[in-house]
């Protein structure tokens, strides 16, 4: 029993260990932290004093990954302002709306063509369309790209993409947690689920001066407890309405997003989101058995492929239609294609309703995949233009360029 | 003056996006977490960076003193601003923006608001001196005003909300 902090500990270890080579190698940490969760789990060694399995503290170790989730979407939400999304332009919303249309549409079309059952259906298409804030934002702070001008357009596709995750994951958690069998029934879970959300939105725009009077702590300790109570308790409630956790906390941090305050409370929570977001890959790398990726491996390669295809187009049609470049609208689809953490929460509710255990491996390739191919791609998309320039001979030779329009 | 567009990056920080008379093209983004980028982009192709710099908070702010002139006045601007006790005589481009285009020197009240004077207007081609109260402003007009320090920075704000 006294081993669990030694365990846990040892575990913690790896990961930072698995963080310092990711940042050595200037990668995203969400690749490294899920391999590594594969290595160890119920297969690895035991050498002396170290237990590699982590059999016994599995068990709080996906707990502090589950609070890893409603960190990294209280954040989402916090930074999610609904403000911003009603003043953002026309080219976002249209170029927002398109990607995820295509890429839900897409999904759809493969899981069906996979023959996949309903639900499943769903959930993959859900997984084909949230593309990773945290890997995304990374990329381009790390290939210095926050000055170039489809930078604009990335973020806010990415907050529609966010507006998107909040929606589709209410509607599904409604008809899968909800338990109901009937058409009426599943009805009304999902509009419980849709009313909830509903409310924190009303509650977003409506509330935020009694929000400011409320959240007005001067102290930063009180605030940080009284902030984490309610998200725990609020991700908690919305558990027991049949709504997922993460929309709980997500909803949460929507409300808090109009204050005075969310500044503050944002830097408050970058380091539980960074800490226990790490832990929560790292779990999720736990709970998956090597040995079955190789039944989702081709499923995974054609998602990953179509989900490559799709980035690109929409990256396309989302850029232009902003009147910029083809090579910036190249750099839209290859930087918006990184798949990582809300990929894994569809997945993950998925599993805990039970769908196919096939969700898991695949989910867990899918990810790996686009996690390391995304940033890859984005970083050589100089080439990858010049490589589409030639088949659609977007622009001339440079001298010429002025004359293109 | 240059134009500068203000935008907002989304977990990242904020971005403003300039673009100097001379034709250069500069976007400086201050990240959430206090540093500064700035890039620059080639003339011909706004796609491609030049060069970039990274500077931390307090570099930033270092630099910023030294580039607006708190340590050192080049001496070539005194003939732009001349200084008399406290008369101040000074020029200021109308922008496209300003509230004041279309309108006529008594429409706005500029003696009555600001006790500044317009001294004189210069347009592309033709300038008039001592204009008079049925002189209509128009963009890229230079105007030449003087007044109290006060007054002059009223006179501006005029010019900029009509």
């Amino acid at each position: 029993m006294d081993h669990i902090i030694f365990e846990v500990g040892t575990a913690l270890l790896l990961v930072a260990i698995a963080s310092l080579i990711a940042a050595k190698l200037k990668f995203s940490i969400i690749p490294f932290l899920m391999v590594l969760g594969m290595l160890v789990g119920p297969h690895a060694p035991i050498i002396g004093i170290f237990d590699f399995t982590f059999i016994e503290s599995q068990e709080v170790i996906s707990f502090l990954g589950r609070i890893g989730v409603l960190f990294l979407l209280f954040y989402i939400g916090l930074e999610f302002s609904v403000s911003k999304l009603v003043k953002s332009g026309r080219n976002i919303v249209f170029g927002g709306t398109t990607y995820v249309v295509l890429n839900f549409v897409i999904g759809l079309a493969y899981g069906f063509l996979v023959k996949f059952p309903l639900y499943e259906t769903l959930i993959i298409a859900g997984m084909l369309s949230v593309s990773s804030t945290a890997i995304v934002a990374k990329v381009l702070v790390d290939l210095r790209r926050t000055g170039n001008s489809e930078t604009e357009l990335i973020l806010g596709m990415i907050l529609f993409d966010d507006l998107f995750l909040a929606v589709f994951l209410s509607v599904m958690s409604g008809l899968l947690l909800g338990g109901a069998t009937s058409v009426g029934g599943i009805l009304l879970s999902v509009g419980i689920s849709m009313g909830y959300m509903l409310l924190f939105f009303v509650i977003a725009r409506t509330a935020t001066p009694l929000l400011n009077k409320l959240f007005n702590i001067k102290s930063n300790e009180i605030l940080i407890i009284v902030v984490f109570s309610l998200l725990f308790f609020i991700a908690g409630f919305s558990e027991k309405l049949h709504v997922a956790e993460a929309i709980g906390a997500l909803l949460f941090g929507l409300a808090l997003s109009e204050t005075v305050h969310s500044k503050r409370i944002e830097h408050l929570v970058v380091p539980f989101r960074d800490f226990f977001g790490a832990v929560f890959f790292f779990s999720f790398g736990l709970s998956i058995d090597p040995l079955t990726l190789g039944d989702a491996a081709w499923i995974a390669i054609g998602a990953v492929l179509l989900t490559i295809l799709a980035n690109m187009i929409a990256g396309m049609i989302a850029g232009r239609n902003a009147d910029l470049s083809h090579k910036a609208s190249t750099n839209i689809g290859l930087t918006v294609m990184a798949r990582g953490e809300f990929t894994i929460i569809v997945a993950n509710l998925g599993i805990a309703a039970g769908l196919m255990p096939m969700l898991k491996p695949f989910s867990a390739l899918y990810v790996l995949i686009l996690a390391i191919l995304g940033p890859l791609l984005a970083k050589e998309s100089k080439l990858i233009y010049s490589g589409l320039n030639k088949i659609f001979k977007w622009s001339k030779p440079k001298e010429k360029a002025q004359s293109e329009s | 003056m240059g134009t500068i567009r203000e935008s907002e990056l989304p977990g990242i920080g904020k971005k403003y996006q300039v673009e100097t008379d001379a034709g250069d093209k500069i976007v400086i983004v201050i990240h959430d977490d206090g540093r500064r980028e700035i890039y620059h982009f080639e003339k011909d192709d706004p796609d491609e960076t030049i060069s970039h710099v990274t500077l931390e908070d307090d570099e930033a702010r270092q630099i910023a003193s030294i580039i607006g002139g708190m340590t050192y006045k080049p001496k070539a601007l005194d003939s732009i601003q001349v200084s008399l006790e406290e008369l101040v005589i000074e020029w200021c481009k109308v922008e496209p923006s300003f509230k004041c285009i279309n309108k006529t020197i008594a429409e706005l009240e500029v003696r009555q608001r600001t006790g500044a004077t317009i001294l004189a207007i210069v347009e592309k081609g033709q300038q008039k001196i001592n204009p008079g109260p049925d002189d209509q402003l128009r963009a890229n007009m230079t105007l030449v005003m003087a007044g109290e320090r006060k007054q002059i920075k009223q006179l501006k704000e005029l010019l900029l909300h009509g």
